[in-house]
């Protein structure tokens, strides 16, 4: 393929992406892990200050990186701030992680990279994970990053691939604690196929006493970023320490999870194939060309450029133990599988180059790229539905515990009954459920300043408000209490979890009023 | 707002109706009306035997009746006899989505 037409593959790609991944970002309700990290972000945008915590929250650089987009908007509380607004900092970064395969074209070929490019920009797994407002997007972008800058060491760059592996290391610790599995197995997968990819190779920079001083700058490159992040850019040193404090939280998370325990072919299942309330679903066109590629990696026969060889046998070897690994921990959360998916892509590219530079006939090359492009066509396809059409449906796979449209109508219902009572907006809200019940509440109700909420009931300053929400494990002795002083209606707020929202008898006669005329 | 509705074939004096929308989550479908009638508009001489739509976005009149949870057993109305030969009920999605869903819907009358 010539180089403008290597180009122009990967603009058509990043475009079909970016169209994919920024379309109707608003749609879809908030969902509880989206709504924690807008909250979060909100107090950072409005008293300028952050403190990691290490107990419930990943890193910092979602919320850093998020500044700029609040500020282009122009939104400086909360309370002004929109979907949009925040979903588009994921979309960034995942547009940006297309545009790093392109780097791999002298390695692996135009065609190659140029493919590549094109199935992450429509795989449905990248495209629906890049426009939901959680750490996943930039944590891929920065691993990868890592992946392609720790390549360019072993195959003998020199200071620049040094600062660039410091850099995205440092930005990937930054922002979540799995940063811990993907580094070392990166290096690992790169350790693995330097050794067995190419002996013939010329003598590497570590044999020859010269990576110190590289090695040495891209660590402190690495280590200053993550310090900076974690210290809130030094406000804060001593929270320079804080990830380490976590490690038993995330040791025990992992391991015996409370919640989001999954069979340990969970992510290759959701890839492979699904099927639900007839949808159906496979990004089986990736991975069945990644498995071509790394074939190729191992595969005895005609003699393949040394480069080729080490990249795709360490991709594949990252691929394949970041798998494995991932696979083997209890906890499991779909967006998860993105840090080590992103490999699969420049893997497919290559394999797709292969079938194509043996197939013998140009009739029948053009038949196989048809069948390419008519897959990753589909795949778009796909990618659209579970995006937007499908964005909050239970029967699309990468939808997880997803906020439902009745708990967006339940805060509507909210701010209509505030607009009918005396303090309008500063009306006391009361929610009573546990945190997982709470959440995404605080995000759509971010605009009334008197919200409380408790864990159980009982506290008299939470049953005098004039609107009650409460899990629905709490309506028996609400009901009780309340008696006919307040009418009550159910929300769904997830699948699964319901929510009673209770309205002083009074202001719910104002409200069907106004309603009535 | 969507219905289902059924035709016993001439006028019966009905005693239950048991409805199931759904049985594997635990649902609250919006807004559930059961109706009696022997127009089959549902324009007069309508009988209403159940509705909890408590703020009368459906437009069939305001409810009494509170909200339940969808469960295995299904939901009893008690159509008190009311004569019709037509049963309709009503729904506005569910607490989980925008769908109607009808497992099976039982009515339970005199023959003449």
């Amino acid at each position: 393929m010539s180089r403008a037409g290597g180009a122009a593959l990967v603009v058509l790609a990043l475009a079909a992406g970016l169209a994919l991944r920024g379309a109707r970002l608003d749609e879809r309700p908030m969902h509880h892990d989206e709504a924690n990290q807008a909250v979060k972000f909100g107090d950072l945008l409005e008293r300028g200050t952050y403190r990691y915590d290490f107990h419930d929250h990943h890193g910092p650089t979602l919320y850093y990186l998020t500044l700029p987009s609040a500020w282009l908007a122009g939104r400086h509380t909360l309370a002004s701030l929109d979907e949009v607004t925040l979903r588009r900092v994921p979309v960034f970064f995942g547009a940006a992680t297309i545009l790093l395969l392109p780097l791999l074209s002298s390695a692996l070929g135009r065609t190659a990279t140029g493919l590549a490019a094109v199935l992450m920009a429509l795989s449905p797994a990248m495209v629906f994970y890049s426009r939901m407002f959680i750490q996943e997007a930039l944590f891929a972008c920065f691993t990868l990053a890592f992946v392609l800058a720790v390549g360019r060491i072993a195959v003998g760059g020199s200071l620049g691939p040094w600062i660039s592996a410091g850099a995205a290391a440092g930005l990937a610790i930054a922002t979540k604690e799995t940063a811990a599995i993907v580094l070392p197995v990166a290096v690992l997968a790169c350790a693995i196929a330097w050794w067995t990819a190419a002996p013939e190779r010329r003598p590497h920079p570590f044999t020859q006493g010269r990576w110190v001083r590289p090695a040495s700058i891209g660590v402190a490159v690495a280590l200053a970023i993550a310090a900076l992040f974690y210290s809130s850019f030094m406000a804060a040193p001593g929270a320079i320490l804080e990830p380490l404090r976590g490690t038993s939280t995330y040791l025990a998370r992992g391991i015996e999870p409370a919640s989001h325990a999954h069979r340990w072919d969970y992510y290759v299942r959701l890839l492979a194939w699904s099927s639900s309330g007839g949808l159906r679903w496979s990004e089986g066109l990736i991975l069945l060309l990644a498995g071509v590629g790394a074939a190729t990696s191992f595969a005895r026969g005609p003699a393949l450029p040394p480069d080729r060889i080490f990249w795709t046998r360490y991709l594949a070897c990252y691929l394949a133990l970041a798998t494995v690994v991932f696979s083997a921990i209890p906890y499991k959360t779909p967006w998860n599988l993105l840090p080590f998916y992103v490999a699969a892509f420049p893997l497919a590219g290559a394999g797709f180059a292969a079938l194509l530079a043996g197939t013998p006939g140009r009739a029948l090359r053009g038949a196989l790229v048809a069948a390419v492009a008519v897959g990753s066509l589909q795949l778009g396809w796909q990618a659209r539905r579970a995006a937007v059409v499908y964005a909050a449906d239970p029967r699309n796979p990468y939808v997880y515990a997803q906020t439902v449209p009745d708990a967006v109508r339940m805060a509507a219902r909210i701010r209509e009954l505030a607009a009918m009572h005396p303090d309008g907006a500063a009306m006391q809200v009361s929610v009573i459920a546990s945190p997982y019940e709470q959440w995404p509440l605080p995000w759509y109700l971010r605009s009334m300043p008197n919200v409380g909420y408790w864990t159980s009931p009982g506290d008299p300053v939470a049953m005098r408000a004039p609107v009650v929400v409460t899990s629905i494990d709490h309506t028996p002795g609400l009901d009780t209490a309340f008696g006919d002083r307040y009418v009550s209606e159910f929300y769904g707020l997830r699948p699964d979890v319901l929510e009673a929202l209770y309205v002083e008898r009074g202001l719910w006669d104002r409200f069907l009023a106004r309603q009535a005329k | 707002v969507q219905w289902v509705q059924i035709d016993l074939g001439a006028s019966h004096p009905i005693y239950a109706i048991l409805a199931w929308h759904y049985h594997s989550q635990a649902r609250i479908y919006h807004d559930v009306v059961v109706q009696i009638s022997d127009d089959p508009a549902f324009k007069s001489g309508v009988t209403t035997v159940f509705n909890n739509d408590h703020d009368n976005s459906s437009k069939l009149g305001q409810g009494q009746q509170k909200e339940y949870i969808e469960v295995a057993e299904g939901k009893l109305f008690d159509a008190k006899g009311a004569k019709g030969r037509y049963v309709r009920l009503s729904s506005k999605g569910n607490t989980t989505n925008d769908l109607n869903h009808y497992v099976e819907v039982e009515v339970y009358g005199l023959p003449k």
